[in-house]
C-alpha cells in the first residue's frame, strides 16, 4: 500500500487546486489537482489545453509513489476548478 | 462561543472528506458515456466508453474496449489493473 493512500482527508485537501507531478508506476502525470476520492485516494488532475478544452486524468490511489507541488493557482484557476462539474448547471431542473 | 473557533478536529474532517468525494463522484458522473483512455499495468493502453463503478471504486463498467486484440462489445476493468484513466468532458 502508498503512502499516498495512508494520509488524510485533510491532508489531501492541501493539494487541492495546486499544480501537482504524481508519479505513479514509474509514469508521470502534471496537472491541477481538483480532487483525491477519500475512498479510493485516487487523484483527480486537470489540464487546461490551448484550444480552451479540458482533459482530466484520474491517478490510482494505490499506485502513487509521489506527489510533488510545482504551484499554486491564481484565482482564476481556482475559479475554473471550482465550477468544474459543480451543480450550478442543474438549476434548470428545479423549476 | 465563537462559531467555528473550537470546532472539532473530527468534524472538519469530515466536512473535507464530503466535499472530495463528491467532486469525485462528479468527475466520474462526467465521464460517463465519454471516450476513456486507460493506462493499464505493463504499458498497455485502452480506450473505451466509460459506463459506471461500484461505490469503492473497485472496477469500471466500460463499452467498446477498444483492445489489441480486438474490440470488446462490453467489459469490466478491475481498477487493480488500472494506472490512469484519461477524458475530455
Amino acid at each position: 500500500m502508498s503512502e499516498w493512500t495512508k494520509k488524510g482527508p485533510l491532508e489531501w485537501q492541501e493539494y487541492t487546486y495546486k499544480e501537482v507531478r504524481v508519479t505513479a508506476c514509474e509514469k508521470e502525470f502534471r496537472g491541477w489537482v481538483l480532487t483525491t476520492d477519500p475512498v479510493s485516494a485516487n487523484i483527480v488532475l486537470v489540464n487546461f489545453l490551448d484550444d480552451g478544452s479540458l482533459s482530466v486524468t484520474g491517478i490510482m490511489g494505490q499506485t502513487v509513489q509521489s506527489v510533488e507541488t510545482l504551484g499554486e493557482g491564481d484565482w482564476r484557476t481556482r475559479e475554473r476548478l471550482t465550477h468544474l462539474f459543480s451543480s450550478g448547471h442543474c438549476e434548470g431542473y428545479s423549476l | 462561543g465563537v462559531p467555528g473557533a473550537a470546532e472539532p478536529l473530527e468534524s472538519r474532517e469530515q466536512q473535507v472528506r464530503a466535499s472530495l468525494r463528491e467532486r469525485y463522484l462528479r468527475s466520474l458522473l462526467a465521464m460517463v458515456g465519454s471516450q476513456v483512455s486507460f493506462t493499464l499495468h505493463a504499458g498497455v493502453q485502452v480506450t473505451a466508453h466509460f459506463g459506471a463503478t461500484d461505490l469503492d471504486v473497485a472496477n469500471f463498467y466500460v463499452s467498446q474496449l477498444q483492445t489489441p486484440i480486438g474490440v470488446q462489445a462490453e467489459a469490466l476493468l478491475r481498477c487493480s489493473d488500472i494506472i490512469a484513466y484519461t477524458f475530455r468532458p
